[in-house]
């Protein structure tokens, strides 16, 4: 029983095993260390400044803010210029009282896409 | 393009695991030309010519691969940013993975280029330092790129470790094309002791580079078992281990060649086969770990030690109960499950497009999963006793053991698709419309055609050749399955304490799936040996089944 000698079906089946084989599912790895607005965080009405702190350096412009507003409407933000490495900024226009969603998504310098929401209210 | 968004992060796993593979296997072909073909080239006898021939074919094939892999990787980013982020191609592409997915593009279609005719010494030295290039510039693609602090001692202890994997692991096909096709037992013991000794300073270089990479990347004991990565770390150790011990005894072979060229080779040869299988899984277990955040990262949600040991604890008896009939029990589950979520901090939750949501479960979802996995338990117990009796002089008739796969392909016919039929509403050939359901239907034929196949080797037995080497090379790859599937980005702690109880399993199957694979490619004691380990790993794989908890 040689390996040179593979039956075609040993054969098949040695290859579909490492097709199978593949990984399954992905992460990408940047992910938020601190923000303001925190998760849940209730804030008051009026203009609001955006501080996301995450794990890893990321590519500033690649990477993109956006609110969602109580209505179901979209505000995309534009970064602050000048933030550090790590760090996503921005400033939002006053925002009216309800339940809002800040939606991310930034590209670490080593090529992996991460995005995600931080819920937030306003009062 | 919502579709390619769908399986994004999919794609980029299994891309970034073929890419691991091909650069390896290229690393490994170069330093097995460069430290050994080249240097006793003259030495060898006149077989040894088709086997360098065949040397340069496979290192050319890898470096066309890791070419073609990397700009489908480039590709497959670059769509991923023009669909989510409205930016130009143009721009997309000018990213820094871009720019480093370009540079290995070009290096490893050169290092394709070059692998065939005559290596001079410019050309080999051209050959090195594209590959050195391609692999310094790999480096900024992994987590060491992006760390904040201490990124040159990561990104050192990275490329020590890649390397050291190249070498060794990548070196394998290489030291297996070469033991085959060279017939002179002083070459075979002259290839087997240098081949040796570079294995020997790569696994040094592998083991140096993945300790300070663990040391930074964990932070602190806890993150070993409270996070994914640790878990996925730990994984990889043990199978490190596993390869540390084949080597033990190639080592030992090596040696007996070394006294005595005429020494038999076959052991030697069977377990690299068994090592360049388990060097895969780790290959493919690292891909699925460098698109985990660190642990050091992530505080908030670990496991603590106590949790994950309520979980493990063994309950008894198995739910054997279809939920239907166990109200009771799910009621007392579902107030657990509330108490848990009550006690989970919330981290920033975070994901990657395609990665999809997360549904919340009831208690009738788990205990409909955990009735399925410990019947599946009971299952793989019958396989592995069976098994073991079967090499009992009383215990032939036990031979049919693979039959019990055709009752657990009709098993999870009935069970996994609850809606469809014969137990939900939805119509059998109705519910072919949900690709979830047609999906479990092919995994179900196949695994019925699995248990005849395997079945119809058992009735030949000898006369079944290579055929039989379908059972332990499938095994392995559900194995290998089980330790790349996916994972929760931030700390899920459902998430986490079930990925806690795959990876055993995971582990169980490589070595039951390997073990039998020497079974059948050696004679004698080993293969006596071997037959007894791969249904004691099954019946560890049915322990574990049964005791699968997901609250």
């Amino acid at each position: 029983m040689k390996m040179g000698r593979f039956t075609g079906v040993a054969r098949a089946c040695a290859f579909s095993a490492l097709l199978l084989a593949l990984p399954h599912g992905a992460s990408g790895h940047a992910i938020i260390v601190s923000s303001s607005p925190a998760t849940g965080e209730t804030v008051a009405e009026g203009p609001l400044s955006i501080h996301l702190r995450f794990n890893s350096r990321i590519d500033h412009s690649r990477s993109r803010l956006t609110l969602l507003a109580p209505d179901g409407g979209q505000q995309a933000l534009i970064a602050t210029p000048g933030s550090s490495a790590d760090q996503l900024d921005a400033e939002a226009k006053a925002l009216s009282a309800g339940q809002w969603r800040l939606r991310w998504q930034v590209l670490s310098v080593d090529g992996h896409i991460t995005r995600g929401d931080i819920p937030f209210g306003v009062r | 393009m919502s579709l390619f968004i769908d399986i994004f992060g999919y794609l980029s796993v299994v891309l970034r695991g073929l890419i691991l593979v091909a650069q390896s296997f290229t690393l490994g072909g170069l330093a097995f030309q460069l430290l050994l073909w080249r240097p006793f080239q003259r030495q060898l006898s006149a077989d040894s010519t088709a086997v360098g021939s065949r040397l340069k074919t496979v290192f050319g094939v890898s470096a066309l691969a890791w070419s073609l892999l990397t700009a489908a990787a480039m590709a497959l980013n670059a769509a991923a940013l023009v669909g989510t982020l409205d930016v130009s191609w143009g721009d997309a592409a000018s990213a820094d993975f871009g720019r480093a997915d370009l540079v290995i593009t070009a290096c490893a279609l050169g290092i394709a280029v070059m692998a065939k005719g005559p290596w001079t010494r410019l050309r080999a030295g051209a050959l090195l330092a594209l590959a050195l290039l391609a692999l310094g510039t790999q480096l900024e693609l992994t987590h060491a790129a992006s760390r904040l602090d201490a990124r040159w001692p990561l990104l050192l202890a990275d490329g020590l470790h890649m390397l050291g994997a190249g070498v060794w692991i990548g070196g394998l096909p290489s030291f297996l094309i070469a033991l085959n096709g060279c017939h002179q037992a002083k070459d075979r013991s002259r290839i087997a002791q240098r081949y040796s000794l570079m294995s020997m300073v790569a696994v040094t270089a592998l083991i140096l580079g993945g300790a300070i990479m663990a040391f930074a990347y964990l932070g602190s004991f806890e993150a070993i078992y409270g996070t994914a990565y640790g878990v996925m770390v730990l994984a990889k150790i043990v199978l490190l281990l596993m390869l540390l011990t084949l080597g033990g005894c190639n080592y030992l072979s090596v040696q007996a060649l070394h006294r005595d060229p005429t020494a038999p080779v076959l052991r030697l040869k069977r377990f690299v086969e068994v090592e360049l299988g388990i060097g895969l899984t780790v290959l493919l277990t690292a891909a699925s770990l460098t698109s985990l955040p660190p642990g050091v990262d992530l505080s908030q949600d670990r496991l603590s030690w106590p949790e994950i040991v309520e979980r493990a604890a063994p309950e008894w008896p198995p739910r054997l109960v279809s939920p239907d009939h166990d109200r009771l029990t799910i009621s007392l589950l579902q107030a657990r499950i509330a108490a848990a979520e009550a006690q989970q901090t919330r981290a920033p939750p975070a994901s990657v497009p395609g990665d999809g949501v997360i549904l919340p479960r009831n208690a009738e979802d788990i205990a409909w999963s955990e009735y399925n996995h410990h019947w599946a338990g009971i299952f793989v117990a019958l396989i592995g006793l069976l098994a073991l009796i079967e090499h009992f002089w009383w215990g032939r008739w036990a031979r049919h053991w693979p039959l019990v796969f055709l009752v657990m392909a009709a098993f999870l016919f009935v069970r996994a698709d609850e809606q469809a039929w014969p137990l939900g509403p939805i119509g059998f050939f109705e519910s072919f419309r949900d690709p979830e359901v047609a999906q479990h239907r092919v995994f179900i034929v196949l695994i019925a055609a699995f248990g005849l196949f395997e079945w119809r080797v058992r009735l030949n037995g000898e006369r079944a050749g290579n055929a039989a080497l379908v059972f332990p090379l499938v095994t392995a790859l559900g194995a290998a399955l089980l330790l790349t599937h996916s994972h929760a980005i931030a700390n899920i702690k459902e998430q986490l304490l079930v990925e806690m109880s795959h990876t055993p399993l995971a582990l169980c199957g490589a070595t039951a799936g390997w073990a039998r694979w020497l079974q059948l490619r050696l004679p004698g004691r080993m293969s006596r040996i071997a037959s007894w380990i791969w249904p004691v790993a099954f019946l560890l794989v049915a322990l574990l089944l049964l005791d699968y908890r997901e609250a």
